[in-house]
């Protein structure tokens, strides 16, 4: 009886043999590239966001995402040119006119942000991250592809869940020269000469595309990136504050000012005539 | 000796051995011998055939060598069935690096891969270490050096310009040690590689694998007819070269580039 | 608006597919490629929703890759399109479905036919001699029902294949930025040069 008992009041015995993917998961020598990332503890996360943050339907939603940007990119002989507005909004909330909107990944890439400032400030800061550790482990520089395939495949990963950006990872690599990529929530990842994006893209792509060539000489190609963010500036109520200029070269990239779209508008106007819609006198 | 220190895995012994990882170079040794050699702007990877059985189908028995991806080629010596695994790993991890980010694996990455999963199988619970040492080969993208690398159970890995392992390697690593030339062309990789076989394959042509990679095409499997050229006219110039020497009794450094072990010997290491 | 078209013949089958990439009013890129070699001989057209495409797309490829890598031998376009749309069934009941259209071309080593498969985000699969998907559907399958032929050439192919975009060019109210053609033939896959600038009159 004893002996029946002992038996069968031993405590279960956990068999606690690892499965070969339990020592995978255990022992992965690199992280997988995309985080386990805590979620707010509703049942659909996705839904609550758009509840939460949706101004259209509900304009006192709790949250406001700041939104409304103008940023471009374009390649040309000389490299690639970025360029970015400042201001961030929220609802009609001018929130600052003082952003970077230009994150600088490493010494060679930079990224551009549209859409949820905190989405794409976290991710390019991750971005930035994962850029280094393959740089420490493949012992070369990350080509612009795979930083930028880094990022799709993770913005990929949260579709749907309420991410909301629009980026630009510019960058130069010895293996494939000048390189531009653009990428968004959506999980969209393209590669090309030019893009701009945000809400004054429109404004910024017709004053782009009209002038752009490849074989755009450097200072032409910094005046005219800097003139396409005016124009959306103007035009676009959602962007504005300064003009943030930036030129990626072999050697890594170099900025080109910060600086104020107003003393700038006013130049443009009275030296070259330009924006004769907006009245100088008096009168 | 071992006195219980070899039956959990993941446990030293009083004097820092892992004694599973030892038994897995035990292995490895009475595997067939494979050769890697590295030339100019090639690579050649020999591998010794076990003689097939009468019966057997030597046409779809699986090889010694496989590919890991259209530019990296991997030879073995050890366990086959370890091999397998190992190497669908290596495949599998390959095609994932095209999809995450849009390059083919470098040869030193797909390395350090595989050594580290042989590493991972020496440190778990519940598991045993790959009987298999392993010699990867290929370019990478865009460049034209070529990258010879060796893996071993413990998942040490290193980087060589000829290597050999399994059975009988000591005696080809010091056959290669005194006949590997710098920048050697293709002719001269390949009989290198196949010279160096024969130090420890008797049966000769038939029972030798080779595959050659160059920069930026598939991987070549040298046709058993190509092989038996080789072999026959290294055949010739060592009789040759015993004929010149019988006359005279030259003194042992003249012309010692080939001496030919006796067979049955070595495995040391 | 995306435009998918396929035309198989006596050898070969044609793969054609807008070069817009849109999002919302603005087209992004005009030289955008919307298909993946899978193997040698199997080439996938995708269109849908944004993400899903080429993720899956991508997806797939590194799968049959990595098949013939293990098995040292290639799927046939039947197996392929077996696989794919096996791959597309288990997403659509999964949480989050891949909203994609496909076509499958290929040309077929054994049986030495040219084959093209039209498959839809529902996981339906049909080989046909041509497909088309999106609005391409409502002006192309017309013209093709009319002059297609299972035995025509290439040049006819090619011919068939112009009625259908100048048709597109004159009716469809976005301008898809011309379309790429890839030709998928035994000796494998390649692309082809089309040129799309001449005046295409309406009536």
């Amino acid at each position: 009886m004893d002996t029946l008992v002992s038996r069968y009041s031993r405590p279960a015995f956990v068999d606690r043999e690892y499965t070969a993917e339990d020592q995978e998961d255990a022992y992965q020598a690199t992280p997988s590239l995309s985080l386990q990332f805590a979620l707010p503890p509703v049942s659909q996360a996705s839904s609550w966001l758009r509840a939460m943050t949706d101004d259209h339907s509900n304009p006192s939603c709790p949250i406001k995402i700041a939104h409304g940007t103008t940023t471009l990119a374009f390649r040309f002989q000389g490299g690639i040119i970025v360029a970015t507005d400042s201001r961030a909004t929220a609802g009609n909330w001018i929130a600052s006119q003082t952003v970077k909107k230009v994150i600088e990944i490493n010494s060679c890439l930079l990224g551009t942000m549209a859409g949820g400032a905190a989405d794409c400030q976290y991710w390019l800061a991750y971005l930035g991250m994962q850029c280094r550790l393959h740089e420490l482990r493949h012992k070369r520089r990350i080509t612009v592809a795979a930083a930028s395939k880094i990022l799709a495949n993770l913005v990929y990963a949260y579709k749907g869940m309420g991410l909301s950006m629009g980026t630009m990872c510019a960058g130069v690599t010895p293996q494939e020269g000048p390189a531009l990529y653009y990428i968004d929530s959506d999980g969209t990842r393209l590669s090309g000469n030019l893009f701009c994006v945000g809400s004054g893209q429109t404004f910024a792509y017709g004053v782009l595309d009209a002038e752009y060539r490849y074989d755009l000489t450097e200072q032409e190609a910094l005046e005219l990136g800097s003139r396409s963010i005016l124009a959306a500036t103007h035009r676009d109520a959602f962007s504005g504050g300064f003009i943030n200029l930036y030129h990626v070269k072999e050697d890594g990239w170099v900025k080109h000012g910060f600086n104020d779209t107003n003393p700038i508008f006013w130049k443009t106007k009275l030296e070259k005539g330009e924006f004769s819609n907006v009245t100088a006198e008096l009168d | 000796m071992a006195s219980g220190y070899d039956r959990a895995l993941s446990v030293f012994s009083p004097d820092g051995h892992v004694f599973q990882v030892e038994y897995a170079l035990e292995a490895v040794k009475r595997g067939t011998c494979a050769v890697g050699v590295k030339g100019q702007d090639i690579v050649v990877l020999g591998c010794e055939k076990r003689s097939a059985m009468k019966l057997q189908d030597t046409r779809i028995t699986p090889s010694k060598i496989c590919l890991v991806d259209n530019h990296v080629a991997l030879a073995f010596a050890g366990l086959h069935a370890d091999a397998r695994i190992l190497v669908d790993k290596a495949r599998l991890e390959a095609q994932s690096h095209r999809l995450t980010v849009e390059d083919p694996v470098s040869i030193e990455y797909i390395t350090k891969y595989i050594a580290g999963v042989q590493q991972r199988y020496t440190q778990s619970g519940g598991v045993r270490p790959f009987g298999i040492s392993t010699l990867i080969v290929g370019f990478d993208k865009n460049d034209k050096t070529p990258f010879l690398y060796q893996t071993e159970p413990s998942g040490i890995y290193s980087a060589w310009k000829a290597n050999a392992i399994g059975r009988s390697s000591k005696t080809v690593r010091e056959f290669l040690e005194r006949n590997h030339k710098p920048d050697m062309n293709r002719e001269d990789t390949i009989k290198l590689t196949v010279k160096s076989l024969l130090e420890v394959v008797q049966t000769g042509a038939k029972n030798i694998e080779i595959a050659i990679m160059a920069p930026g095409k598939p991987v070549e499997m040298l046709a058993d007819d190509a092989i038996e050229k080789y072999v026959e006219s290294i055949d010739t110039e060592k009789q040759e070269e015993a004929a010149n020497r019988r006359p005279g009794r030259a003194p042992g450094s003249g012309t010692a580039a080939i001496l030919t072990r006796q067979s049955g010997e070595g495995s040391g290491a | 608006m995306e435009v998918l078209l396929g035309i198989t013949g006596k050898d070969f089958t044609i793969m054609a597919s807008s070069k817009a990439a849109m999002r919302g009013a603005t087209i992004l890129k005009a030289t955008d490629d919307k298909t993946r070699e899978l193997n040698k001989q199997t080439l996938m057209a995708f269109s849908g929703e944004a993400g899903d495409t080429v993720q899956f797309a991508e997806y797939i490829q590194a799968n049959i890759q990595l098949y013939s890598m293990r098995n040292d031998t290639h799927l046939g376009p039947p197996a392929v399109a077996s696989f794919v749309r096996g791959e597309l069934a288990r997403s659509l009941r999964s949480r989050r479905p891949y909203t994609v259209n496909l076509l499958l071309g290929g040309f077929d080593s054994i049986t030495e036919k040219p084959s093209l498969y039209w498959i839809d985000y529902l996981a339906s699969c049909v080989p046909l001699p041509y497909a088309a998907h999106g609005y391409a559907q409502y002006y192309c399958l017309s013209i093709l029902d009319k002059h297609h032929h299972p035995d025509i050439d290439l040049e006819t192919g090619m011919k068939i294949l112009r009625m259908c975009t100048d048709e597109l060019r004159r009716r469809l109210p976005v301008d898809f930025k011309g379309i790429a053609v890839k030709i998928i033939t035994r000796d494998g896959i390649r692309e082809e040069e089309y040129t799309d600038d001449h005046v295409v009159r309406s009536a």
